[in-house]
């Protein structure tokens, strides 16, 4: 080592080297006062997130019952799996330890994944009613994924199954367009998809609240900071009668069709049944896309209500409108008769009588009796279309009934303006002949026709068809008719059952007046009725009918596809659910309003056949 | 602080810690008793047994994570790596005191990298790349003291962005690529790679300007922040006590340096001038490095704190490095 050495260039470099050192820490230093005091509070909020997790509380769903206090909707407990996607570090993983957990393939979680959550930060359930294997998987393995936890939530449970699953509906997530334009909703919520549960989601869903809870890093639950509680949603009584739905269901059996009954005085519905059927069950839990396909493909249309959304050719049933509009325009008296030979020439063309013997001489309360075609092919050219139409319309026909049932079909009431702006060409004259006797651009679902039956049955009132009890005033009107026109139509329809040539003649042990009705499919070759005719092109078979006489208090209607004859396969529907109903006693609150309105003059007249 | 820390890393790391504190301050205060001169005397002996250690380690060593570079006896453990720093340290201000020139030729550039080049090299075979790294700023304080001209420290800068382009292409793993992008982008992968910066960032912000109180940070406490007692302590501590400790620790680390630096100036030989500069950017570089990956500037590369961070053999050799700077400040007037 050497003395006196000149330092001067090292001391120079070594001060350069600190001073640069010195700045850096200045500049740490400026960094750490922008991160804690210029945006301290925003980390804060950061780190609030960090450790609090909110957990949706699900609102109870109101039950459902019947007018018996039968239940038709309610709720179980059931385990859910819950995602916490900000808490997920590799969805791959966590879609891999779900399905060693038995929920199914690692590829059908991701793709779940992927739609349920999307990029979304919110929880999300992903599966419902785990099993108790499932849920001690998943709390085994809590601290290696913290991002799934258990909840117990609810699950809806229809106990009746398919035998309601029209009316009541089913549930459906709600889906991401729904959240996208309403931020506020609950994106684990529930809604009603078809039904009931659709019409009155908003009475059933209640308001669903959310707790704040502290956790740790690896997701244990260490206390609750704010809890919101929920609302439940409030139960409703319909004014369906499970056990008339199901004397319904067993008389239809596995045809396809429908069972409509309304009490005519107030419209109350007391049995929508539509066959094939599906269990809302399904809905509830964790549906899987072969499921669903199974279901949407069927080519018998389980999901489809044909009580409301079927629309058939009303066939014969429709004539009892007719009748009572030529005599409401004087168009015909009680007494004016025609002679039926089996057929008849109308603008060029032969017309026949569905019976080829012909009926000889016919009057009004005949031509119902035994549903003669040539007095209604006279009665439809001497009204007209336009006045047919418009006469219909009051009834109901062509418009939904007020119901308010999702997806309910307004039917048909073809007009001659209706063909040139729909089919682009002029009304035949010969259609015209064919609406007369229900086929052709006509249209009608079984509510629709029950409901005009219930207007003929309780003295000429259009009621509003309706499932929830108490479901605001009396909306029914008035049609205005005179009471001795609507007598000589329920006399006809009294033949109907009670007269010794009725069409539905063997049912005359029952207090029941009603039309029978068979609907072409297609134009069928001379002379092949029955078992030859593939099914596919067999006549829809109608009936629709009330009782007892005197004070009706129920109005049945059924439509089987396909069936057949109105009276051999849709009748003994009608009669097996009138014979149900009259079983019991009118209880004390629906014998209150049926003496007071429903009881016109002439009703003893329409006593005797 | 202990309070807390003895929370975050249960009571047995802490007493731990403590012993070696001890320990360090024992070495501290012997090794600041020897006179500079023996220290230089002393100094090729040093690199020669660190050297030696280094072999020895790659051959009876144990592995942990990956990397044969500990030698454990019972309960205790340390890293060679970490004393042949401080060895070759001296030796480098030995070779500077001992040089009869004081023009800077390639050949003493040679002579440099060869000193330095020697023990990274071994550190490299065990594999211990954050290790090695740390004898970055000693070989570059010592080119720089020495007054490399400028178009080699240009030379030396287009060198490192070829090696660094190389070493991105060839020799990082995907997660060490991981690690580089988020600083570039912190948002990139907030659930993987990004987590543990984005935690520790969370955790220093959130303390705001007076901290949630020791004990009580969210972040350390419902371990959210990863490596709390080691690479992420200084998060741990400012959310703890907020902006005002945090200034405050780094206002000692600032004094601690100022001290260095101090000694440096005022040494009276170029050994003393030399060691003090290489010991004050060897500590500068962990400090600057270790906060700049807290803050999420730079990527996590698993350098600590220097005696703030847990780790035995760090905290040891630390303080025998201040224990030169504090030998070579008692001679400052004496003549020998």
């Amino acid at each position: 080592m050497r003395l006196r050495e000149d330092m001067t260039p090292y001391r120079r470099r070594a001060g350069l080297l600190f001073l640069g050192v010195f700045a850096a820490l200045v500049i740490i230093l400026l960094r750490l006062f922008s991160m804690g005091v210029l945006h301290g509070s925003s980390w804060r909020k950061m780190a609030e997130n960090n450790r609090l997790r909110t957990v949706p509380l699900e609102a109870r769903r109101g039950r459902v019952y019947d007018r018996n206090g039968a239940i038709l909707a309610e709720n179980r407990p059931s385990f859910q799996l819950l995602v916490f996607p900000d808490e997920m570090q590799e969805p791959g993983r966590t879609c891999l330890f779900l399905a060693r957990a038995g929920f199914g393939s690692a590829a059908d979680l991701e793709r779940l994944f992927r739609s349920r959550i999307g990029r979304s930060m919110a929880p999300r359930i992903i599966a419902d009613d785990l099993s108790w294997s499932q849920v001690l998987k998943i709390r085994s393995h809590q601290s290696d994924h913290p991002e799934l936890a258990i909840l117990v939530g609810a699950r809806r449970h229809y106990p009746f199954g398919k035998l309601a699953a029209h009316a009541v509906g089913y549930l459906r997530r709600i889906s991401r367009s729904e959240l996208a334009s309403h931020p506020g909703l609950d994106p684990n919520a529930l809604v009603g998809a078809s039904g009931v549960e659709q019409l009155q989601n908003g009475t059933l869903a209640g308001v669903s609240g959310e707790r704040k809870i502290v956790v740790s890093a690896i997701g244990q639950q260490l206390g609750v900071v704010s809890e919101k509680p929920p609302i439940a949603g409030r139960d409703l009584t319909l004014t369906l009668d499970m056990r008339l739905q199901n004397v319904a269901a067993k008389a239809l059996g596995s045809r396809q069709g429908a069972v409509v009954a309304l009490d005519p005085r107030t419209g109350a519905i007391r049995v929508l049944y539509s066959s094939p059927a599906f269990d809302p069950n399904v809905f509830t839990g964790h549906l899987t896309s072969s499921q669903w396909k199974t279901l949407s493909e069927d080519p018998s249309h389980p999901l489809q209500d044909r009580a409301i959304q079927g629309v058939y050719p009303p066939g014969s049933t429709i004539k009892p409108f007719y009748a009572l509009e030529a005599l409401d325009e004087g168009v015909a008296t009680p007494g004016w008769t025609i002679h039926c030979s089996g057929s008849t020439v109308l603008f060029g063309h032969t017309f026949h009588c569905w019976r080829r013997s012909g009926h000889g001489v016919v009057s009004m309360v005949r031509s119902l009796e035994v549903s003669c075609d040539i007095y209604y092919y006279h009665l439809g050219v001497n009204l007209g279309i336009d006045r047919m139409a418009a006469w219909l319309g009051r009834f109901g026909f062509g418009r939904a009934t007020g119901s308010r049932l999702p997806g309910e079909q307004p039917g048909l009431v073809g007009t001659p303006a209706w063909v040139e702006r729909v089919r682009h060409h002029r009304w035949y004259p010969g259609t015209t002949v064919s609406v007369a006797i229900g086929q052709g651009p006509i249209l009608v679902t079984p509510l629709q026709l029950t409901r005009a039956y219930a207007a003929l049955a309780n003295g000429g009132r259009l009621v509003v068809p309706h499932l929830v009890e108490g479901s605001g005033p009396d909306r029914s009107t008035p049609l205005g008719i005179p009471p001795e026109d609507l007598d000589i139509i329920r006399r006809g329809l009294t033949a109907v059952v009670h007269g010794s040539e009725g069409t539905a003649r063997r049912f005359k042990d029952l207090p029941m007046a009603g039309k029978t009705g068979t609907a072409q499919v297609a134009h069928l070759k001379e002379g092949s009725r029955g078992k030859d005719i593939p099914w596919k092109l067999r006549h829809h078979a109608l009936f629709v009918g009330w009782a007892p006489l005197g004070h009706p208090r129920i109005v049945v209607g059924v439509v089987v596809e396909h069936g057949g004859e109105g009276a051999s396969a849709a009748a003994p529907v009608v009669a097996a659910v009138i014979r149900a109903a009259l079983g019991e006693g009118p209880s004390p609150v629906e014998a209150a309003p049926a003496a007071g309105n429903t009881a016109p003059r002439s009703v003893g007249a329409a006593r005797s056949p | 602080m202990l309070a807390s820390l003895g929370r975050v890393m249960g009571s047995h790391l802490l007493g731990r810690q403590l012993l070696w504190g001890v320990l360090g301050i024992v070495v501290l205060w012997l090794v600041s008793r020897f006179s500079s001169v023996v220290l230089y005397r002393l100094a090729p002996i040093a690199y020669g047994a660190a050297l030696a250690l280094l072999v020895a380690v790659l051959i009876v060593g144990n592995v942990r994570s990956g990397t044969r570079g500990w030698f454990v006896l019972g309960p205790v453990s340390f890293q060679p790596s970490e004393i042949a720093r401080l060895a070759t340290a001296l030796m480098i201000a030995a070779w500077y005191a001992g040089r009869k020139d004081m023009r800077f030729t390639a050949g003493s550039v040679a002579v440099l990298v060869f000193l330095i080049g020697l023990p990274v090299g071994l550190i490299l075979l065990e594999p211990d790349l954050g290790v090695a790294l740390t004898y970055l700023p000693i070989a570059l304080a010592a080119l720089w003291i020495g007054g490399l001209p400028a178009r080699a420290w240009v030379a030396i800068g287009v060198a490192g962005i070829l090696l660094a382009g190389a070493t991105w292409t060839w020799g990082l793993k995907p997660y060490q690529k991981d690690r580089i992008l988020t600083v570039l982008e912190p948002a990139r992968d907030p659930f993987g790679a990004g987590y543990q910066v984005r935690q520790s960032k969370i955790a220093i912000g959130s303390g705001m300007v007076m901290g949630q109180g020791l004990g009580r940070g969210s972040q350390s406490v419902l371990r959210f922040l990863p490596a709390q007692h080691t690479d992420f302590i200084f998060a741990a501590w400012a959310e703890a006590t907020g902006f005002a400790g945090g200034s405050l620790l780094l206002a000692a680390y600032a004094l601690l340096l100022w001290r260095i630096s101090r000694t440096a100036l005022v040494a009276k030989d170029r050994f003393g001038l030399v060691i003090s500069t290489l010991i004050g950017a060897w500590l500068a570089f962990q400090i600057l490095v270790n906060l700049s990956m807290v803050v999420g500037w730079l990527p996590t590369t698993g350098i600590t704190l220097p005696l703030f961070s847990y780790g035995g053999s760090s905290l040891v050799t630390t303080c025998a490095a201040l224990g030169v700077v504090s030998a070579v400040w008692r001679d400052r007037f004496v003549n020998v």
